[in-house]
């Protein structure tokens, strides 16, 4: 359903993030892209949504080229995706359920939304989200006030909000434990299963080979690998990644 | 013995290199931190004993020199001397012409001076027992004219009496009256015909008071005061002065005096001049400062061009203390609170617009990106993005203003700026001690309790 | 919940607004007499802005004409030469009362010029002041004034004085008082700061709850103290400066004292909060070993604020500097007076080096003391 075509992206100071890459992805799946900091992953899951736009290539989302729409069809789109950030992006000043709302920017009216008005059932809507990833008593609470792996999980129900088709999930995880991670991704996979395409950057490969579908490898901007997430074991990532490799996977311990 | 030649030379070189110019020589040998302090602070000594013109102090940066030259040496040699010495040469230089130039001279502190400047102050003029008062007054001729008219007046049961009429500077006079509030003491002043009063108690530098009777009476005498006619415009021609009797007595309970009155209106002048400022520092200073936000700013050459005019212009009216802003607004819109909230706000747009710039530079790009990425459009990525995060430290810094203003607001009124200090002034220029302390203490209460709730609301928004 | 929430902004809002209210009318504000006037303040800002920092040798030049008045009382000037210097009014001669106009070609371009008459008796009258252009052109009306009249045949004569700046550039004698003015603001602060630190430092352990707040007597002095650290700081120095001018008379001296007494305070608030917020730890270590109290602050305390100290000393170096360019507005000394005694004087241009001197020192002392202090922490 989403395609990715000889994309590139060079930065304007010369930086060459992501070279000549194309894959596709099947609505269900989870995606999961792999590699060391740098990579181009970040930069990848951003050209999806055009926070950042490629130089070069196309995306095609069920036939419709994401790359060339203007300005108000990209929102039509972005709506459609959530994404999760490696730093949560909440404002840390403003309360839980004011973050969660906003993931419903896309779809309420611009006006009454500027002077701070929610619908009744768009604040049920919220509610729900936040019960889903179980912190609905802290709704009224300052975004500040709440523990890394919680304010994830705000970050979780915001896109939850949008009614997404696809999930970007940019290095969910990094800023979080091991035990944490399991359960962030457990609720990524939770909605993979119910039918959202989860795209998602790890760099952990215990979490690659437990969650994935399938797996993309980016290296340098180049993408080197593309396959099953059984195909890739410890072999195959050293092969491709060299001794750093064996930084990753202790990384992940 | 061959070291010693190769030491020798470095030796001698550094030397007169740090003679010729202090601190090259330190420079030469690699320590270039060292050689430039020293040359600095060489720079400075000398240049403040050339401005003081005292030939005593030129010791000062000659034995900066030679310790220079010394350290150059030693350096050389492989130890650095201690930068403890010239340090405390050149302190002892700076304090001791300091000490001179600001005329410190504690033996000129006049303690009695201040004993009689303190103890009026100890009662501040700021309420007074509520009283009523009963007054009277009486026409005379001064000086006479052929046929002077009677110099009596009745009124309300009162009856005042002068004898004669009339009189030239000079004469004494014989006043009686009558229908007065019984054993109350009583102020007799003169009045000229504009209005001038005129002491006539013992050598005209008192008052005269005297207590009337057990039925309200009293009869005195005075002279007609010498300076009574001063101000008429021709002394020979008879005018009708006055004779004032006044009688103040207590009706229990206390009321604001016509200080302590006016202390309280300058204080609210004072407030309101701050606050009306703040504001409307706030309204300029919100767009301003985002002309001066270095991350928004740098992307190309022209917003960088305006940046920096921006940040020019905050940094040199942030410089100029609104005491100086005030006099152009003195002479633009005339004396008054108008000229010194104009002032404060001038002076606050530049200190807010570098604050509230800095709080958009450390500004988390982070949740922009996340709620774009939610579809979003640019209002509302402002909206739930930007200004959650900008609002409460603006609020924070645009409160902690107001309360500086308040207390830059206390003197703006010294260049006629309005406010308390304006008051302040007009006391201390009529010798009113017991006003100055009551605008002492209202400024004090002032400045603490916003102080005070300045700080606890900063303390909830942050 | 929401509904009080929604009533309590209502209150906020309205008792906000009903403050600016209050304030709009008490401060008298009437923004249309400011724009009204705004034109009133351009020569001040003008000046301000061109100080007067150098001076020039000026070389003046006079040339005059006969002008008889009425006409026929006295010849006219025999004969205006056509080129070189000269001065042609628009009628030889004219009648009291009546307005010609006199050019000038060929003078000095770009020159001031100053017209006046020169009577019979060599006493000269009243100037008028015009420029030259660039090619030292001028035209100016002037009046045939009734007292400029011929006396016995010989006639007033019309004198104009070109001036031209001639030679280098040398710094006016305004740059040397307000460096002198200068020099005696920095000393005041760096007396009053230093003086003021050797008092606060002292003073604020007294001032300290960790440190004094022990028993009754404790206790009172902590209360004390902070009542009075309170009290002070209030105050601006400048109002203080009043006060001390009042007591001592005018010069530096009142206002590096009333700087001293308002520092004090500050400083031993901020003192007193650092040894506050130093740890306690190294201090129960010191009891335990069975050191002395006095042995307990020097190793235990002091080593702990020093450096939040000296950067307080830093900081308030670089206020004192500020205030000090003021305080000679009400106590006398430094530049703050020397702008005073312009002001007063009307000698805008004056005040505009001192303006531009005071935004030097204190842009650098903010510079210095920023630096100095990110050195420190």
């Amino acid at each position: 359903m989403l395609r990715i075509q000889n994309v590139s992206k060079t930065y304007p100071n010369g930086t060459q993030a992501l070279k000549n890459v194309s894959f596709d992805i099947k609505e269900g799946e989870f995606m999961v892209v792999i590699g060391l900091s740098g990579s181009g992953k970040s930069t990848l899951l951003r050209c999806i949504n055009r926070l950042i736009d490629p130089t070069e290539g196309k995306i095609l989302w069920d036939d419709v080229d994401v790359t060339a729409a203007p300005p108000a069809e990209l929102r039509q789109i972005r709506r459609k995706i959530g994404m999760v950030f490696q730093q949560f992006n909440l404002v840390k000043r403003s309360s839980v359920m004011m973050n969660v709302l906003s993931g419903r920017l896309g779809y309420v009216n611009p006006w009454t939304s500027l002077i701070g008005l929610w619908p009744a059932d768009e604040k049920k809507r919220a509610i729900e989200a936040l019960t889903r990833v179980g912190i609905a008593d802290k709704a009224a609470e300052r975004a500040d006030a709440l523990s890394g792996g919680q304010q994830q999980r705000v970050g979780i129900a915001r896109a939850l909000m949008q009614e997404p088709k696809i999930i970007l999930a940019d290095e969910p995880v990094a800023s979080l434990d091991p035990v944490l991670s399991h359960s962030i991704l457990q609720y990524l996979e939770q909605l993979n299963k119910e039918g959202i395409t989860v795209i998602c950057s790890l760099h952990f490969l215990d979490l690659v080979h437990r969650y994935a579908t399938r797996v993309v490898a980016l290296k340098d901007g180049v993408k080197v690998f593309e396959g099953s997430a059984q195909e890739i074991d410890r072999a195959k990532f050293k092969e491709i990644y060299g001794e750093e490799a064996q930084e990753v996977r202790a990384a992940s311990m | 013995m061959s070291n010693e030649t190769a030491n020798r030379r470095p030796v001698g070189r550094s030397g007169i290199a740090s003679a010729l110019i202090p601190g090259l020589g330190q420079v030469l040998l690699g320590e270039r931190y060292r050689g430039v302090g020293i040359l600095l602070g060489f720079l400075v000594m000398l240049g403040t004993v050339v401005w003081y013109k005292d030939p005593l102090w030129y010791a000062a940066p000659i034995l900066i020199w030679l310790w220079n030259i010394w350290d150059a040496v030693s350096l050389a040699g492989g130890k650095a001397r201690s930068i403890l010495l010239p340090v405390v040469i050149g302190l002892a230089a700076a304090y001791g012409i300091g000490w001179q130039v600001v005329g410190i001279d504690f033996g000129n502190a006049d303690l009695n001076r201040a004993a009689a400047i303190l103890r009026p102050m100890a009662h501040p003029d700021f309420v007074q027992p509520r009283q009523e008062h009963n007054a009277m007054w009486v026409n005379i001729q001064v000086p006479c004219s052929p046929e002077p008219p009677l110099a009596r007046r009745e009124d309300a049961g009162k009856v005042a009496t002068v004898l004669p009429d009339c009189g030239p500077v000079g004469e004494t006079l014989i006043v009686n009256i009558s229908g007065m509030w019984p054993n109350t003491e009583t102020e007799i002043v003169w009045r000229t015909p504009i209005g001038d009063p005129k002491m006539v108690g013992e050598g005209e530098a008192q008052m005269l008071v005297a207590t009337t009777d057990g039925t309200g009476s009293l009869t005195t005498t005075l002279r007609v005061p010498t300076t009574a006619l001063v101000a008429a415009p021709d002394p020979t021609l008879p005018q009708f002065h006055r004779v004032y009797f006044d009688q103040y007595r207590a009706i229990g309970g206390i009321e604001l005096s016509y200080v302590g009155n006016e202390v309280l209106k300058g204080a609210l002048a004072t407030v309101s001049m701050a606050l009306l400022a703040t504001g409307l520092a706030m309204i300029f200073a919100i767009p301003l400062s985002f002309l001066a936000a270095h991350n928004l700013m740098s992307g190309n050459p022209i917003t960088y061009a305006i940046y920096v005019a921006v940040r020019t212009l905050f940094n040199i009216l942030r410089s100029i203390e609104s005491l100086i802003i005030a006099i152009v607004f003195v002479v633009i819109v005339g004396l008054g609170p108008f000229a010194g909230m104009l002032a404060l706000a001038v002076h606050s747009v530049a200190a807010l617009g570098k604050l509230y710039s800095e709080v958009i530079e450390g500004i988390d790009e982070g949740p922009i990106e996340a709620v774009r990425a939610t579809g979003a459009n640019w209002l509302q990525t402002v909206r739930y993005a930007v200004i959650p995060q900008i609002v409460p430290p603006f609020t924070a810094f645009t409160i902690y203003r107001w309360d500086i203003n308040v207390r830059s607001a206390t003197i703006i009124g010294f260049v006629g700026g309005g406010g308390i200090g304006f008051l302040l002034v007009e006391l201390l220029r009529v010798n009113d001690m017991r006003g100055v302390s009551a605008a002492f203490i209202a400024i004090a209460v002032v400045v603490i309790v916003l102080d005070y709730f300045s700080a606890k609301l900063r303390e909830r928004l942050v | 919940m929401q509904t009080s929430r929604i009533i309590r902004n209502a209150l906020v809002t309205a008792l906000v607004i009903a403050a600016f209210v209050v304030s709009y009318n008490v401060t008298e504000a009437d923004f249309g007499r400011l724009l009204r006037n705004l034109p009133n303040g351009q020569e001040l800002i003008v000046a301000f802005i061109t100080p007067d920092v150098t001076t020039r040798d000026v070389e003046t030049r006079t040339i005059s004409i006969a002008f008889p008045i009425p006409c026929g009382s006295a010849p006219n000037e025999s004969s205006i030469p056509t080129s070189g210097p000269r001065l042609v009014p628009s009628v030889d001669c004219a009648d009291p009362r009546t307005k010609f106009t006199l050019e000038g070609f060929d003078l000095a371009s770009d020159s001031e010029v100053v017209i006046r008459w020169r009577l019979p008796d060599e006493r000269t009258m009243t100037a008028f002041r015009t420029e030259t252009d660039a090619d030292g052109y001028f035209a100016y009306e002037v009046e045939a004034r009734p007292i400029s009249i011929t006396v016995d045949g010989v006639a007033s004569r019309l004198e104009v004085d070109t001036l031209t700046p001639v030679g280098d550039f040398r710094p006016s004698g305004t740059v040397t008082e307000v460096l002198d003015a200068m020099f005696v603001t920095i000393f005041m602060a760096l007396l009053s700061t230093t003086i003021a630190t050797l008092i606060a430092a002292p003073l604020s352990f007294l001032a300290a709850s960790n440190i004094t707040r022990r028993g009754v007597i404790g206790t009172a002095v902590y209360y004390l103290m902070r009542f009075i650290f309170n009290v002070l700081r209030a105050y601006d120095p400048l109002s203080m400066a009043l006060l001390f001018a009042f007591w001592l008379t005018f010069g530096p001296f009142p206002g590096a004292m009333a700087l001293t007494v308002v520092t004090i305070a500050s400083l031993g608030k901020l003192f007193s909060e650092a040894v506050e917020n130093i740890d306690p730890g190294p201090v129960e270590a010191l009891q335990a070993t069975g050191a002395s109290p006095l042995h307990t602050v020097r190793y235990g305390v002091l080593p702990q604020v020093i450096p939040d100290f000296v950067s307080y000393i830093v900081y308030h170096w670089d206020i004192n500097v500020r205030i000090s360019t003021i305080i000679g507005f009400v106590g006398g000394g430094g530049i703050g007076y020397l702008l005073n005694l312009y002001i007063n004087d009307f000698k805008w241009h004056q005040a505009g080096t001192a303006i531009w001197a005071i935004v030097i020192v204190v842009w650098a002392m903010d510079f210095l003391s920023a630096e100095v202090r990110k050195r420190l922490t």
